[in-house]
C-alpha cells in the first residue's frame, strides 16, 4: 500500500499499465512533453518514449478516430481529453464509430477515454462540465467515475482491460484534494457501487466529487443515520447496490454535479420509482446543478454547484417528511 | 340541509366530554363502556361513559344536555387526562343577526371544536337517513381528519405485513403524516394484532367430546383480570415465602370490647409498631431497586364479594392511634365497598394486611402486594385449649382466644429470621398490650 492523491493514483495506473502491457499507449494534447495539463502524464514519455506517450494536434475526433482504428487492431489506447468538455469534438467517432463498432461489426473497441471533468475553481463554461449523462444515453459505451485515490487506479486497470470503450471520468477537482492509500501493482475495481458510509434513516446516491460533499453534508445530522452511495460505475448502473439501499433506508436523496435534466442521477431516480416503489417512504429527492452553463464568478459558481449546505437542507428536509 | 333560511332559529355548539382527573397522581384512564349512542339524547350529570384507571372504575358524568353528536375514543382505549372522550351537540338561540347563517364552508374544519358547525348540531328528528341508520359508525367519519391521511408505499406495504390499522399509528412527520419508522415503532411496541400462524399440517379429524355445559360463565370481568394479572405477577417476580406464628389475643379482645373497635385494629397498630422496629419490611422491591420507607401507609384488602378485592391505603398510618385506624379502615371499607375510591386512596402502600378470618379459616399463603416486600394474614380467633404458664412458673391447661398470624414476605429483600422476629414482635405487642 501506498499514499497517493487522486492524481498520482492515476498516473500510477497508467504507469503500471504501460509497464506490463506493451499494447497499452497513450495519446492526447500536450500529454508528452508538457506532462499533461495538470501533469497526470509527467514524466511517462521519458520512461516509455513518443511512439506510446503522443502528442497529438489540437484535434478530438482525430485523437479518439485513431484511437478507435488502433484498438481494431489489438492495441489499448488511452485517450486524454485536456478537459472532458472538449470531447464534444470527438463525439461522433466515439458515439458513432466506437459505441456501435460491436454491433455492427463484432469488432471490440478496447479503448480508454480520460475525460478531467467537474467544476468548482472558476474554470467557466468551457472547462467545468459534466458530460458523463451524454455517454450513458449512448449505447455501447461504459461510464465510471471514482472518488478515491484507491478507485482512481483500480477503475483505470478495470477501464483499461475492459474490452469496451470506457469513459473515464476524473473530477479535477478531486487532483489534489483526495489522498488515500492505495494497493500497489495492478488490481481492478469492479464497475459496482460503493457503501461510502452505512446508514439507515435516508440514503444519499451520487459519484465523484459529490461523494466527498455529501459525506461532510450528511456527518452529523441530527440523530440521523445517513447512507452514502458511491455508485462508482454509471454505465453498467449497480441497480442491485441502489434497490439494496432503498429497501433499507426508504428515503433517497440523489446528488448530481452535473446538470439537473437528464443527468445520471434522473436515471437512479426513474430506476428506484420504478423497482423500489414499495420501499419508499417519501419522494425521490434530487439536488444538481441548474440547467445552465458553469459560470466563471466564484460566487455565481459556487450558487450554483451543489453544495454542503444545499445537500444537508434537502436531507433535512426529507427526513422531516 | 340544516343551514338552510328555514330553520335560523335553531343552532347549537359542540361541547366536548373529557377525561376527568380522578387524583393527582393519575394521567390516563381507560374508556369501559358507552351508555350512549351517536344521536342519543343525554341530560346533564347522566353518566355518559364508564372509566377506569388502573384499579378504580368510575362514571363519568355529562357536563350538559343535549344530543351525543360524537364519540372520539372507543372501548378499551386509554388516554390522557383532558382528552376529549366525546362532544355533545347543545341546542340554543343564535346569535341575533338578521341575516341567514353563511354556509359552514367546508366540512373539514368541524373538528376545531368551538365554531358551530351547522352538520353536527341536526337533533336525531332530522337526521339525514344515512347518518341516522348505524349508530356510531358512519357520523364519525366525516368529523376525522384522519381519514383524509395518505401514506407512503413502504408504510402501506409494512401494514399489510404486520395487519397494522393505520389509522391507529400516531404520524411524527410533516403534517403528522406517518412515516416509516411510525409504523414500525408501533409494531414493535405491540400495537399490531399478531398475525395469525398458518397451520402447519392439515389438521386432525379426531375432535375431542364438548365440554360440559357451564352453569355460568363468561368473560372474567375486568377487576377479575386484573386482580388476577397482579396476583401472577407477583408470585413471577417475588421469591415469595411465608412464615406463621400463633398469638394469644385474650388482651386484644378485652381491649377491643372495652373500645368498641375490631381487633384488626389492634393488629394494624402492632404492625406498624413492628415495622417501625424492623423497617426492612415497610420496602419496595422495584426489580434491582430496593427502598425503606420511613412512613408507614398500610394497605387493608377489602372484599368487595362477588367482584373481587381492593387495597385502599391508610396513609401515614403510624400517625393514627388504634381509635383512629379503626375509623379509618371502617371508612376506607365503606368506600370500596360502594365503590367511592379515589386512585389516590389505593396507591403507594408499603406494607398491606389481609385479614380473611370471619369465616373461620385459620391460616393462608397470603401473595405481595407488589411492590411491597411482606404481606400480613390476620385470620379467625379461636378459643383454645394451650398451656400456660402462671408466674410461679406452674404450668396449666387454659382456654385461651388464638389466632395464627402467617407473613408472606420476598426473599430477595429478607431472610426468614428477619419474618420470624418481625412476626414475634407483633404477638408479643398484642399479648403484652396495657388494657
Amino acid at each position: 500500500m501506498t499514499t497517493l492523491t487522486y492524481l498520482q493514483a492515476i498516473s500510477s495506473a497508467l504507469r503500471d499499465e504501460m509497464r506490463r502491457d506493451e499494447r497499452v499507449l497513450m495519446m492526447g494534447e500536450d500529454i508528452g512533453v508538457f506532462g499533461g495539463a495538470f501533469k497526470v502524464t509527467d514524466g511517462l514519455i521519458d520512461e516509455f518514449g513518443a511512439d506510446r506517450v503522443m502528442d497529438t494536434p489540437l484535434a478530438e475526433s482525430g485523437i479518439i478516430g485513431t484511437a478507435i482504428g488502433a484498438a481494431v487492431v489489438g492495441l489499448r489506447p488511452v485517450c486524454e481529453m485536456q478537459f472532458s468538455d472538449f470531447i464534444s469534438c470527438g463525439f461522433d467517432q466515439l458515439v458513432n464509430v466506437a459505441g456501435k463498432m460491436h454491433y455492427r461489426q463484432g469488432l471490440a473497441v478496447p479503448i480508454t477515454v480520460r475525460l478531467p471533468s467537474g467544476g468548482g475553481f472558476s474554470g467557466g463554461p468551457f472547462h467545468s462540465q459534466n458530460p458523463e449523462a451524454w455517454f450513458m444515453h449512448s449505447p455501447g459505451i461504459k461510464v465510471v467515475a471514482p472518488s478515491t485515490a484507491e478507485d482512481a487506479k483500480g477503475l483505470l486497470h478495470a477501464a483499461i482491460h475492459d474490452p469496451n470503450p470506457v469513459c473515464y471520468m476524473e473530477h479535477k477537482h478531486l487532483y489534489r484534494r483526495v489522498k488515500g492509500e492505495v494497493p500497489d501493482g495492478v488490481f481492478e475495481t469492479p464497475f459496482s457501487a460503493r457503501v461510502a458510509r452505512p446508514g439507515q434513516d435516508l440514503v444519499v446516491i451520487t459519484y465523484g466529487a459529490m461523494v466527498h460533499t455529501a459525506l461532510e453534508a450528511t456527518a452529523e445530522l441530527e440523530d440521523a443515520s445517513i447512507e452514502v452511495l458511491d455508485l462508482r460505475s454509471l454505465v453498467p448502473l449497480d441497480e442491485e447496490a441502489i434497490l439494496d439501499s432503498v429497501a433499507r433506508c426508504s428515503k433517497v436523496v440523489v446528488v448530481d454535479e452535473a446538470n439537473f435534466t437528464c443527468a445520471a442521477g434522473a436515471q437512479v431516480a426513474a430506476l428506484i420509482a420504478e423497482k423500489g416503489f414499495e420501499h419508499l417512504d417519501g419522494p425521490v429527492v434530487r439536488v444538481a446543478t441548474p440547467d445552465v452553463p458553469i459560470p466563471f464568478s466564484p460566487p455565481l459558481e459556487q450558487a450554483i454547484l451543489p453544495s454542503v449546505d444545499r445537500i444537508r437542507e434537502a436531507c433535512r428536509e426529507l427526513l422531516a417528511y | 340541509m340544516s343551514s338552510s333560511p328555514t330553520e335560523p332559529e335553531t343552532a347549537s355548539t359542540l361541547v366536548d366530554v373529557t377525561m376527568p382527573q380522578m387524583g393527582v397522581s393519575v394521567a390516563e384512564g381507560t374508556v369501559v363502556a358507552w351508555r350512549f349512542e351517536i344521536g342519543d339524547r343525554i341530560q346533564a350529570d347522566e353518566t355518559i361513559c364508564e372509566i377506569s384507571t388502573d384499579k378504580i372504575d368510575t362514571e363519568v358524568p355529562s357536563p350538559v344536555g343535549g344530543v351525543l353528536a360524537e364519540i372520539l375514543v372507543p372501548v378499551d382505549t386509554t388516554v390522557e387526562v383532558g382528552t376529549p372522550l366525546a362532544r355533545i351537540a347543545v341546542s340554543g338561540d343564535v346569535q341575533p343577526s338578521g341575516e341567514p347563517a353563511p354556509d359552514a364552508g367546508p366540512p373539514a374544519s368541524s373538528d376545531a371544536a368551538p365554531p358551530p358547525s351547522p352538520e353536527a348540531v341536526t337533533p336525531p328528528t332530522s337526521v339525514t337517513p344515512e347518518s341516522g341508520a348505524s349508530g356510531n359508525g358512519s357520523p364519525l367519519a366525516p368529523a376525522r381528519a384522519a381519514s383524509s391521511r395518505r401514506y407512503s408505499p413502504v408504510v402501506q406495504r409494512i401494514a399489510a405485513e404486520h395487519n397494522v390499522d393505520l389509522e391507529a399509528v400516531p404520524g411524527t412527520g410533516r403534517g403528522g403524516r406517518v412515516r416509516k419508522q411510525d409504523v414500525l415503532g408501533f409494531i414493535e411496541s405491540g400495537g399490531a394484532q399478531a398475525q395469525e400462524e398458518p397451520p402447519m399440517h392439515i389438521e386432525s379429524p379426531y375432535r375431542p367430546d364438548p365440554a360440559p355445559a357451564a352453569q355460568a360463565g363468561g368473560q372474567l370481568s375486568r377487576m377479575r383480570r386484573q386482580i388476577g394479572e397482579h396476583m401472577k405477577r407477583s408470585l413471577e417476580v417475588s421469591a415469595t415465602c411465608t412464615t406463621w406464628i400463633e398469638a394469644d389475643m385474650s388482651r386484644v379482645e378485652t381491649a377491643r370490647k372495652r373500645l368498641g373497635v375490631t381487633a384488626l385494629a389492634f393488629v394494624a397498630r402492632a404492625s406498624i409498631d413492628a415495622l417501625r422496629e424492623f423497617p426492612a419490611l415497610n420496602s419496595w422491591m422495584e426489580g434491582e431497586r430496593y427502598t425503606q420507607h420511613s412512613d408507614v401507609n398500610l394497605g387493608i384488602a377489602v372484599s368487595l364479594g362477588d367482584d373481587g378485592l381492593i387495597v385502599p391505603v391508610i396513609h401515614k398510618a403510624h400517625e393514627l392511634s388504634v381509635e383512629g385506624l379503626a375509623a379509618r379502615i371502617r371508612e376506607l371499607a365503606r368506600r370500596a365497598r360502594s365503590r367511592q375510591l379515589t386512585p389516590d386512596e389505593v396507591r403507594g402502600g408499603t406494607f398491606t394486611i389481609t385479614n380473611p378470618g370471619q369465616y373461620g379459616s385459620i391460616m393462608a399463603t397470603p401473595i405481595i402486594n407488589q411492590p411491597q416486600v411482606a404481606i400480613l394474614d390476620f385470620e379467625a380467633v379461636i378459643k383454645r385449649a394451650v398451656v400456660v404458664t402462671d408466674d410461679q412458673g406452674s404450668d396449666s391447661i387454659a382456654i385461651r382466644p388464638m389466632t395464627i398470624f402467617g407473613l408472606s414476605w420476598d426473599h430477595r429483600a429478607l431472610d426468614g429470621a428477619l419474618s420470624a422476629q418481625f412476626l414475634a414482635s407483633v404477638k408479643r405487642r398484642l399479648e403484652d398490650l396495657t388494657p
